[in-house]
């Protein structure tokens, strides 16, 4: 059973959930970063023979937690799109299908690097995109982790992960949800996505996704 | 040569000097070497005799340093004598006019073979001679190699399967010596570590006296922290000691070839980077720092020196931790018995074939069945089944049975004409940019801020560094700014650091016959007969070992238990190189994990293995229910090296090879960001989409045999099954668990939760302060 966590941000309350997503109950809305559909047809398009399942997954996992939340507002923090050869009518089409099937949802895209890459999205897939900082409530929307002036940073771009170290010279990195004083940066949503490792200062809040759970570390 | 004589007999007048390009014949001779750095005295070589008998042919170079202006106008025309790499003659070959080039070729000569003869370079260059031959018949191939246990299995993977030729022995009279610089005070001596920095003094002493000398150490690393603290203990020496390595810039590694030409170096520290190559410099001393690792590879290293005949060839070791003493008298006591160990060809790889597929469809083009005959005359391929080909040639058509329901792939497609080629100019194009990839490392230049190149350093290493770490490379100490440009800039540093970068692959592991030549020298040492200088050097040591625990004889498996601070320890020595040990201890801990939950740490090095856990492995009774039995071997095998990610690790070469992860060049115009992955991303893919994938079970496979060296590993697994366990429970760990105790290469089997591990861990919150 996937779980979740609560936590406190910003006098928020809001709940880190093991699929690698954020929930604000207040106003029903989910946040994800980096995404990135079409990463896979990206490669298969410059010949690279990768079998083409993670996009069609990664969707039908958005789906999933999104039915599970009954979000009616999803946050997407960036690079939705990985790259202008991956966008295949194929996996387009798996999209806006996608799309149609939350219809009653509003659906936020704050614009990452990858975004930039991968064309304008179409009238049809009724996104509303967004420049860097934008406010949501209490909360300031951004691709890049920054400190924002209009509020509590949500970032994505790094796909954060750590390392822990255990008795018998262990070490694990998992991927992560980063939370410092003024802002906090989601792990990468999609499949066949990369880490990059960060290291945590002291008052830094840290949680990890192991296997369907999420837990704190520091 | 038999063209030569032909040409000599025809041709009875001749000018003084060599023609010019358009009056000379076209392409008669290729030579093939194995390195770059090779290449250029090579052609000085074949120049001067063929000058001196007046013969007007062109002599030139091919290979990635080769100049854009010179590429072209060989591009239209070879000249008479060309030198080139395995990799530049695949390039060539995938000329449309490659027919025509070679159409006059009569002789093909490949040096230093025994060096290519059992990596994949080796068999990429088997595939391209099988095409050269095709394409002229007449042709007769020579191969240059060194002293092999298995010469004639060396000439059939030249020649082609099947085909008898002949061996020519040179006249083998030289007499090698073996000595060691022995440290002063052994109790003072490190049990662990490879920078032998005590040694220095002594070293200094040796390479004072001469006029110039080679120090080898074993890996890059090495290289440039015995460079810097000769350096720092001489600074009158500064200029007169270089280092030389194969990730330096190729002006550097140019610049230290020639100045040892001309006796300005008294001394460079290098790695197997200066191993190859005919006889450029007059050495007069060779060191080996660290252990020689094998006997052939020793003998090789000697014959450097003294260059003269009646001369005797002479290697002076210099051990870097005190077990390192074993070693060398174990290899000198090898040699003077004639045991020198064998290469073997590698068998059928797939990743290389299908690489070369891709290669010939960018060129000329194929017919499924022609290129079929033709690989299959190769020693690699002559086992090739059907399956395996059609596997390949789906592979590269239609990305293999992954992607089998989208048409719109393609990579090499089937023309109406029966051929297949490479339509799309940008995959062809990035393709010759991979087929040098079985030579490189996933490295990143490294270049000043206000100067030049330094070299390269892998990746994983620079992108953990911050700006303002320092680190020593290319003898300098420099200061880290940042990256971009898929270059790390750098600048000169002030403070001192003892940061190295650390290089993969540098790990070279005993040989087979080494390890049993070690395991003989122990034997005699733990029943008092301590027959050399090194031995009796030794012998305070071996008594600690003795007292605390105990040195093993032939027969006898010494495993020691010990329980530090870390947690609980259990080494085991099998003494069969690194390899086997990594394949052994993902076995054992496999095996262990299945019967307890537990998570096991495991480290290894030449001589033995090490379990850590952090609660007691129970022994007794994993051996009970079979640690060591050869049942259900095969299977336990993948399934450990799955749990220690082996497989993954292999996954990376692999997948650089068959063109799935590309690396750019930083004068490529387009970014290839968009087709970047890491190895790892593409193997978690696989093993969840496509586990069947030929190239998944073509890394479980290599480092089942060539990492694992797997019918060594079995046969190792008999061999411990039929010696006297020896348990010992020492207070601490032991002269000779130190080394295995700190190596820092780990790999991880586990049978715990996931959650349940977490929560034993916390996270790592500071860096280091002082890097």
């Amino acid at each position: 059973m996937p779980s979740e966590l609560q936590l406190e941000l910003v006098g928020e309350q809001v709940s880190i959930l093991a699929e690698k997503a954020l929930y604000w109950p207040r106003e029903a809305t989910l946040f994800v970063a980096d995404v990135h559909l079409g990463k896979d047809s990206a490669m298969v398009a410059s010949g690279i023979p990768v079998p083409l399942t993670a996009s069609v997954e990664t969707l039908s996992q958005l789906s999933s937690v999104m039915n599970l939340t009954h979000c009616q507002r999803l946050v997407i923090l960036g690079d939705l799109w990985h790259h202008s050869l991956g966008r295949t009518p194929r996996i387009y089409s798996e999209f806006l299908a996608w799309r149609r099937r939350h219809i009653g949802i509003d659906v936020i895209l704050v614009e990452g690097n990858h975004d930039i890459k991968s064309g304008r999205l179409t009238e049809e897939a009724n996104v509303q995109e967004v420049p860097e900082c934008f406010s949501l409530g209490p909360f300031s929307l951004c691709h890049f982790p920054q400190r924002c002036s209009n509020g509590f940073g949500l970032a994505g771009h790094i796909h954060p992960a750590v390392t822990l170290q255990g008795k018998g010279r262990q070490a694990l990195t998992l991927p992560c949800l980063y939370i410092r004083e003024d802002f906090a940066v989601l792990p990468a949503f999609g499949q066949f996505t990369g880490c990059g490792t960060v290291e945590p200062t002291g008052q830094d809040r840290v949680y990890v996704f192991a296997d369907q759970q999420v837990l704190q570390v520091a | 040569m038999g063209t030569l004589a032909e040409w000599l007999s025809e041709n009875p007048e001749r000018s003084g000097s060599l023609a010019k390009r358009q009056d000379a014949p076209p392409l008669r001779v290729l030579w093939i070497t194995p390195l770059r750095a090779l290449a250029a005295d090579t052609e000085l070589s074949l120049r001067l005799p063929l000058e001196g008998l007046g013969v007007p042919w062109t002599v030139e170079t091919r290979t990635g340093d080769t100049s854009q202006s010179l590429r072209k106008k060989q591009g239209d025309q070879l000249p008479t004598v060309l030198i080139t790499t395995p990799e530049s003659l695949m390039l060539l070959l995938m000329r449309e006019n490659a027919e025509e080039l070679f159409s006059g070729l009569r002789c093909i000569v490949v040096d230093e073979w025994h060096e290519l003869l059992s990596t994949k370079r080796g068999v990429q260059t088997e595939l391209a001679l099988a095409r050269v031959r095709q394409l002229s018949p007449l042709v007769r191939t020579w191969g240059v190699s060194a002293t092999l246990g298995n010469l004639d299995q060396a000439k059939e993977s030249l020649l082609g399967a099947g085909n008898k030729g002949a061996v020519v022995r040179g006249y083998a009279g030289k007499e090698t010596l073996i000595d060691t610089v022995l440290p002063k005070n052994i109790s003072r001596f490190p049990w662990s570590g490879h920078f032998g920095t005590t040694m220095i003094p002594a070293v200094i002493e040796a390479i004072e006296d001469v006029g110039t000398c080679l120090i080898f150490t074993n890996t890059r690393s090495q290289t440039e922290i015995w460079h810097e603290q000769i350096v720092s203990s001489r600074p009158d020496w500064a200029d007169q000691v270089a280092l030389h390595h194969g990730s330096l810039d190729r002006e550097t590694r140019d610049q230290v070839e020639a100045d040892i030409k001309s006796g300005k170096l008294r001394a460079v520290v290098c790695t197997s980077s200066l191993d190859l190559g005919v006889d450029f410099s007059p050495v007069d001393r060779v060191l080996q720092v660290g252990s020689p690792k094998g006997i052939a590879r020793l003998l090789q290293r000697a014959g450097r020196s003294g260059h003269r005949p009646g001369v005797a060839s002479r290697v002076t070791c210099v051990p870097s931790h005190a077990f390192e003493l074993v070693d060398i008298a174990a290899a000198r006591q090898a040699a003077s018995e004639g045991k020198i160990e064998t290469r073997q060809s590698l068998s059928k790889p797939l990743d290389v074939l299908s690489q070369h597929l891709v290669s010939i469809a960018v060129g000329t083009g194929f017919r499924a069945e022609d290129l079929l005959r033709e690989v299959r005359t190769t020693l690699a391929y002559r086992d090739l089944t059907d399956e395996e080909w059609h596997w390949v040639l789906d592979f590269v058509v239609r990305g293999g049975e992954a992607l089998r329901a989208y048409p719109e792939y393609s990579r090499v497609v089937l023309g109406d004409d029966g051929v297949y080629r490479v339509t799309d100019k940008d995959i062809a194009q990035r393709h010759r940019l991979t087929v040098g990839t079985i030579m490189s490392d996933s490295a990143m230049t490294v270049q000043m801020v206000n100067g030049g190149r330094l070299g390269t350093v892998e990746e994983s290493f620079l992108s953990r560094l911050s700006p303002g770490d320092r680190f020593l490379f290319a003898g300098k100490l420099v200061e880290f700014v940042r990256i971009r440009d898929m270059t790390a800039w750098v600048r000169k540093a002030t403070k001192r650091s003892a940061i190295v970068p650390r290089w993969a692959g540098g790990r070279v592991p005993l040989t087979t016959e080494l390890s049993h030549a070690i395991r003989t020298e122990l034997e005699h040492a733990k029943y008092g007969e301590l027959r050399s200088p090194e031995m009796e050097t030794l012998a305070p040591i071996l008594e600690l070992q003795s007292k605390w625990s105990s040195i093993p004889a032939q027969d006898e498996l010494l495993v020691e238990q010990v329980e530090t601070s870390e947690g609980h320890h259990l080494f085991i020595y099998p003494f069969e190189g690194r390899l086997v040990h990594e394949g052994l201890a993902a076995l054992f801990a496999y095996r262990i994990s299945m019967n307890q939950s537990i998570t096991i740490s495991i480290a290894c090095n030449d001589y033995g293995l090490e379990l850590l856990s952090p609660e007691p492995i129970d022994l007794h009774s994993a051996l009970q229910r079979g640690l060591l039995s050869s049942q259900s071997l095969a299977e336990d095998i993948i399934a450990s090296l799955n749990a220690a990610e082996m497989a993954k690790r292999q996954f990376r070469e692999i997948a650089r090879i068959a063109g799935l992860v590309f690396e750019g060049s930083p004068w490529m115009k387009k970014s290839t960001k968009q087709v970047q992955a890491t190895s790892g991303l593409f193997f978690d893919v696989f093993a969840r989409y496509d586990p069947e994938n030929m190239l998944m079970r073509q890394a479980q496979r290599e480092v089942l045999e060539r990492q694992l060296e797997q019918s060594r590993l079995g046969s190792a697994l008999v061999r411990l099954r039929g010696s006297k366990l020896l348990v010992t429970n020492p207070p601490k760990p032991t002269p000779m668990a130190f080394p295995i105790l700190v190596d820092r290469l780990r790999g991880t089997v586990t049978s715990e939760n996931l959650t349940d591990r977490i929560q034993k861990m916390s996270l790592r919150l500071e860096k280091d302060a002082d890097l």
